[in-house]
């Protein structure tokens, strides 16, 4: 039986193969070659692509650089969504390296959040922990802890560095030894097939009775579509770090071992290869 | 959804705090909302917080923000041109 632990170490270390080629439309002085890189599950398309920033600006006139944005099969990709979740959602079951095409021009304001520099998706990360504590304590973990805790968080992030992340991390994880869990679990249903951008709710982790809630309680109390009859083909995949979890995996395990360091669950709903 | 706006600081007071809006309005909308509403400039920035604990982010629904934190059947969000917590 695996450690635990393990399970906190293979999340982080979750890798994507990825070439990155430059929109076509693009006004390059020189062929751009693609760029190929391997992206952390577990981060953000703007906090690791810098490289791949450097490597299309220098085959292109100055003035013709602006923002970077990043989009699949003609989808723009919202950068402040992690790497992993995005992969799973859109290109979960096509073949690696995932194709990623990069733009300067024509920003898709519609779609896209800006991402001017680093303090914004650090802003953007600190808010989803701190809605995540919002739901599990109450806020009182993070707002107990001082400030350099925060940005340690958040430095474990950027420099890839799981103990100095989970140092802190574990005590978001904790709850009240008269507790069997959080008070409510944060986690994120995403499907790619629907217009509403997420399916978030309250839920507990255990019930009344003193049971423990599972994946498939879950599912079958906010999104029920995602579990299909008994009888029936199970159309669709409930994916979370490229892996399908069993249905019968408590959701507080879940939440505590395999949530994104935003302290998330981000669980994609895709359809089922049909192959 | 229902929604209580709360200004903090030295940010200005709506005169109407209380609004009615949709569960698919997003915390941008709401945002361009307000400085509308109290004659900012669109380059003036303005963070809104739920709880007075975390800033949302812009594309976040206000239905979805009520359903996790709402109480006694509204939503109270403050709102500061400012920093307000982090």
């Amino acid at each position: 039986m695996t450690d635990d632990k393990d399970v906190l170490r293979d999340v982080w270390f979750g890798r994507i193969p990825t070439c990155f080629t430059l929109y076509q439309d693009e006004i390059t002085e020189r062929e751009a070659e693609p760029y190929y890189l391997l992206l952390p599950r577990i981060s953000y398309l703007t906090l690791v692509t810098d490289k791949v920033k450097k490597h299309f600006q220098k085959v292109m006139r100055q003035e013709e650089v602006s923002e970077i944005w990043f989009e699949y099969e003609g989808t723009p990709l919202k950068w402040h969504y992690p790497i992993g979740l995005l992969f799973d959602l859109h290109a979960s079951n096509t073949a690696l390296p995932w194709s990623i095409t990069v733009h300067f021009k024509n920003f898709p304001e519609k779609d896209l959040l800006h991402c001017y520099s680093k303090d914004v998706i650090e802003a953007h990360f600190m808010a989803c922990i701190k809605e995540a504590d919002a739901l599990k304590h109450k806020s009182q973990v993070i707002n107990e802890m001082q400030k350099k805790d925060h940005k340690q968080l958040w430095m474990g992030l950027q420099n890839d560095k799981f103990e100095q992340f989970w140092a802190i991390n574990r005590k978001l994880m904790e709850y009240p030894p008269e507790d069997s869990g959080f008070r409510y679990i944060p986690f994120r249903i995403y499907q790619a097939t629907t217009e509403r951008p997420f399916i978030q709710k309250l839920f507990r982790p255990v019930a009344s009775g003193g049971q423990l809630h599972t994946l498939g309680d879950l599912l079958k109390d906010v999104c029920p579509s995602a579990i299909s009859p008994e009888d029936g083909e199970q159309k669709t995949q409930v994916m979370i770090h490229g892996i399908e979890p069993m249905l019968e995996t408590p959701i507080q395990w879940l939440s505590e071992h395999m949530s994104y360091p935003d302290n998330f669950l981000h669980i994609s709903i895709i359809p089922r290869p049909t192959d | 959804v229902d929604i209580l706006l709360k200004a903090v600081g030295d940010t200005p007071i709506m005169k109407t705090k209380k609004w009615a809006v949709e569960r698919t309005r997003t915390i941008q909308g709401l945002v361009d909302f307000i400085k509308k509403f109290l004659k900012l400039m669109a380059s003036e920035q303005l963070f809104i917080y739920v709880n007075q604990s975390f800033a949302p982010s812009p594309d976040q629904e206000v239905g979805t923000l009520y359903e996790c934190f709402g109480s006694d059947g509204k939503l109270v969000l403050h709102y500061c041109k400012t920093q307000a917590w982090g």
